[in-house]
């Protein structure tokens, strides 16, 4: 049984450049994804991957194509409304974190929460509590500048589930950590989807990230080339991933 | 390249960002070219070289002031400038230059903003000189023409020390980064801030803060005759001491009680500006300190040239009291002389009073007064009821005296209840002391003692009777034509000494205060550009920095509105600190200064202050504005 449908993507182009000079950067993407999904998007540098992961997170817009999100065209819709949708309804992971420096990793998480207008005692009840499922109980006072690439990561990832999303984009959140951070911050993301239903599309280069997730879909020269969907066993799915990678040629890193 | 084209190409494309310094700069430049060229334009001649002098001497002492303000205006904002450059030109270590060959190109960008700021600064001055004096001299009721006269020594002085000051700091800069890591450079924005101050560190500079703020309050309220200035000073060091104190120590600490209660900080865009707020602090405070203290300057300047235009007006008001006057030792010279004043002129009201000069031996006391004379308590009550000044003296007894002081510009020296004057070996004890001019001009260079009738004609014996007859004419400025007949009576003989003194209404010796008060009033306007001046900088600065981090806000989906909300709310924080602390400080600078010039300046102060805060309103709204633009302009990229 399939659950609720969270993205749909229909034919989506995106060019760059000035009109004449136009590179097509994606070249008709169609994508669903479900509730409880947990996708990695993988493919070659500069085969859009960022790209379509700043379209589906509405910080960059389409040249063609629609983007529904939970039953909404975010394509069509004002700033306002897309500052709401975006603040609600999805969650954001970055390469580089993105934590503010200005705040304690306590303050930081709670932000948005805040500013949505969640009564104090509860954004302080929802932090904590998120916080120790990370592990970061001990950290919340400190700033990100005391904080371990790692914690840092896993910081930005309780900001994004604080304030329960529809679906969480991550690009490359394992890019700037070593091998032991990565999986810390993987097991919790598999955590997550796991237990709390969460919905999660992840853009990597690595493999061994991509088969922590159920799907990976390879994106090459602007188009989903292939699906790849994980069996019952993790290091299968590694394998097959790279077998894949192996067969796709040279240029993927 | 070399690094000449390299600076030139760096500058050129980095303009816009330093205009806010360079702006600045060319305004210290402007202001100083100003007063210094009133120094050498002949405007003020006509006011004669007395006078002409002492105004020279007061703008010299505001050129001096000015001059510290540029070292430290220059020194704040080449500081500013230094950390920004020093991250962008850390770049360059990673394309293999010597930290010299980086200091070097620092220099040469230094110098050509530098360079525009002068050129900009005497080019705008020049422009706005003529204006300036004009003004000046409409405010200080002075009818001249201006010449334009132009004069290169205002513009050598203006530059030599604009560029004395800026070298200083140039070299400063050049040192600092050639002595500087290749890590500081490339995170110089960064670092300074994450160094958070300890606790107690705080408290101790809040206790500090509080305790030399309040004692610099206390002395401000401080009547203490003689000590008075020496008080006027520790107040004025005390409460700027106290002023950065506040700003660096008890105001990081409520902000940082304030964040540790979540309940609080969980509410709205709180989190972010408080957080926001408390991160800069420890690099602002300064900032928030010295416009404080500028502003404060601002409200103190126009306080005080109120108070030299309110005592310029009484003693103007006060040497007017009379046309004419008569000290004779010719009794009843006074029938003549109304009869020759009445030839010219119409007599408005006229007085007269007997006057006993004692030897000067006769007099113990230790105060400096070269004339003095006793005054007979009667008398003087029938003078005051001739010419209708208030007279609510009470008479002395036959151990008393009163005191009749003249209108002095300042009065160091507080009314001391229980002095005492010695006459012939006989005590007299000071009951009262009066401004009201009863005896007009001769009040100002003679010290009276009104006394009892009795003790009068007791000391009668010991020194000689003068009489004088005063005269007020109702058309002051035609008192010329009387003066050839009044000349006929005068005399300088053993037997008939008659002198007399003539009172021009246009000519006055204290015309110089009247400049004083306008200088005042620029300089009023002075400080408060100056402080706005400097915290726009500050602003500009900082939503520079803040890009990075409101690009993030956005991209986690935080709205323009509620970033505006976040940002107007910030910056509310950053006008109105230095505004309350100002306000309050300003009650009691303006107190003290009205305790000097012996005026109650209360008025003045609620006005300068609503001045203000409106102009702190103006620079607020246009903060937010940019503030917002320079963010928003970004997200659309
Ligand atoms: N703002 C832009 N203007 C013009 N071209 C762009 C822009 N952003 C990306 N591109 C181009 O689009 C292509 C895809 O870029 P994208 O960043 O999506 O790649 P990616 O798959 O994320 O690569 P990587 O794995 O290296 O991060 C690249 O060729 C890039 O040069
Ligand atoms: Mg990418």
């Amino acid at each position: 049984m399939k659950e609720k449908k969270v993205v749909e993507i229909r034919h989506l182009l995106k060019d760059y450049g000035t009109k004449g000079f136009q590179t097509r950067v994606l070249k008709g993407i169609d994508l669903e994804i479900f509730q409880n999904d947990f996708i990695a998007i993988m493919g070659p540098s500069g085969s859009g991957k960022t790209t379509l992961l700043n379209i589906l997170s509405s910080i960059d817009k389409p040249t063609q194509g629609s983007v529904m999100l939970d039953g909404q065209d975010i394509t069509k819709i004002s700033n306002r409304e897309l500052s709401r949708l975006r603040r609600e309804k999805i969650g954001f992971v970055f390469q580089d974190y993105n934590l503010l420096d200005t705040m304690t990793l306590q303050d930081n998480i709670a932000l948005p929460l805040s500013l949505s207008g969640v009564p104090a005692k509860e954004c302080i009840q929802r932090t904590t509590a998120i916080a120790k499922s990370f592990g970061l109980e001990e950290h919340l006072t400190k700033y990100p500048y005391q904080l371990s690439g790692g914690q840092k990561q896993r910081g930005a990832t309780s900001r994004a589930l604080i304030t329960n999303p529809e679906i969480i984009f991550a690009d490359e959140p394992t890019g700037a950590l070593d091998s032991k951070s990565s999986r810390d911050l993987l097991e919790c993301l598999k955590m997550v989807n796991d237990q709390k239903k969460a919905t999660i599309l992840m853009v990597t280069h690595d493999a061994f990230c991509a088969s922590y997730a159920k799907d990976v879909y390879i994106l090459s020269d602007g188009m989903i080339q292939c699906k790849l969907s994980k069996g019952a066993d993790r290091r299968e799915f590694y394998d097959r991933i790279i077998d894949m990678q192996a067969s796709m040629g040279g240029d993927f890193a | 390249m070399s690094t000449l084209k390299l600076a030139m190409q760096n500058f050129r494309s980095s303009v816009k960002n330093y205009l806010a310094l360079i702006i600045s700069m060319s305004f210290t430049i402007l202001i100083l070219l100003n007063f210094q060229n009133v120094i050498y334009s002949d405007s003020f001649a006509v006011l004669g070289t007395r006078n002409k002098d002492y105004v020279d001497t007061i703008i010299q002492m505001i050129c001096v002031v000015l001059g510290c303000f540029m070292f430290f205006f220059i020194w704040y904002s080449t500081n500013v400038f230094l950390t920004k450059r020093k991250k962008e030109i850390g770049i360059y270590v990673f394309m293999g230059l010597s930290n010299q060959k980086i200091g070097k190109l620092y220099m040469l960008e230094s110098l050509m903003t530098g360079l525009a700021a002068l050129v900009i600064g005497i080019g705008s001055g020049m422009l706005v000189s003529q204006l300036f004096q004009m003004i000046l001299l409409a405010i200080s009721d002075i009818a001249v023409e201006i010449k334009f006269r132009f004069d290169i020594k205002p513009v050598i002085i203006t530059a030599v020390v604009y560029l004395a000051i800026y070298l200083i700091f140039v070299v400063k800069g050049y040192v600092s980064i050639v002595r500087s890591s290749v890590l500081d450079m490339v995170s110089a924005s960064r670092q300074n801030e994450y160094v958070k101050q300890k606790n107690w560190i705080l408290i101790v500079k809040a206790i500090a803060g509080t305790v030399v703020l309040a004692a610099g309050y206390y002395m401000a309220l401080k009547k203490s005759g003689q000590e008075m200035l020496l008080a006027a000073v520790a107040a004025v060091v005390l409460v700027i001491a106290g002023v950065y104190l506040l700003f660096g120590g008890l105001i990081p600490l409520f902000f940082q009680g304030l964040k540790r209660k979540k309940t609080f900080l969980y509410k709205g865009q709180r989190t972010l500006w408080v957080n926001n707020l408390i991160f800069r602090i420890r690099k602002n405070y300064r900032t928030y300190a010295m416009t404080s203290v500028l502003m404060l300057c601002s409200v103190t300047a126009l306080a005080a040239g109120f108070a030299i235009k309110i005592r310029y007006d009484n003693i103007v008001h006060f040497r007017n009291t009379y046309t004419f006057q008569l000290l004779t030792n010719q009794k009843g010279l006074g029938t003549t002389a109304e009869e020759l004043i009445k030839k010219d002129n119409e007599i408005a009201y006229q007085s007269e009073i007997t006057m006993l000069q004692l030897d000067e031996g006769l007099f113990e006391d230790q105060e400096f007064r070269t004339l003095r004379a006793i005054l007979p308590y009667s008398q003087l009550k029938q003078l005051a009821k001739d010419t209708g000044l208030e007279f609510s003296l009470p008479e002395p007894g036959v151990d008393e005296e009163i005191d009749m002081e003249n209108m002095p510009l300042l009065s160091l020296a507080s009314a001391d209840q229980n002095a005492v004057v010695k006459i012939n070996g006989k005590e007299f004890r000071q009951i009262a002391q009066t401004e009201v001019p009863y005896l007009g001009y001769l009040q100002e260079s003679v010290s009276y003692y009104v006394v009892n009738d009795r003790v009068y004609n007791e000391l009668l014996p010991l020194g000689q009777q003068l009489y004088t007859y005063n005269y007020r004419i109702s058309d002051i400025y035609n008192f010329r034509e009387s003066l050839d007949e009044l000349d006929t009576i005068t005399s300088n003989t053993a037997e008939n000494y008659t002198a007399r003194v003539a009172i021009d209404p246009k000519d006055s010796e204290v015309e110089w205060m009247k400049v004083t008060y306008s200088v005042c009033i620029f300089m009023f306007m002075v400080f408060i550009l100056a402080s706005g001046c400097i915290l726009f900088m500050k602003v500009y600065n900082d939503a520079f920095e803040e890009q990075e981090r409101y690009r993030v806000l956005q991209k986690i989906g935080i709205g323009r509105e509620m970033l505006g909300g976040a940002i107007a709310r910030e910056l509310s924080m950053t006008y109105a600190m230095p505004f309350v602390v100002m306000a309050v400080s300003s009650y009691f600078s303006v107190h003290a200064l009205g305790n000097v010039m012996n005026t109650d300046l209360l008025a003045v102060n609620v006005v300068s202050v609503v001045v203000i805060l409106l102009f702190s309103v103006l620079c607020y709204v246009l903060s937010v504005l940019v503030y917002r633009k320079l963010l928003n302009l970004d997200i659309k990229k």
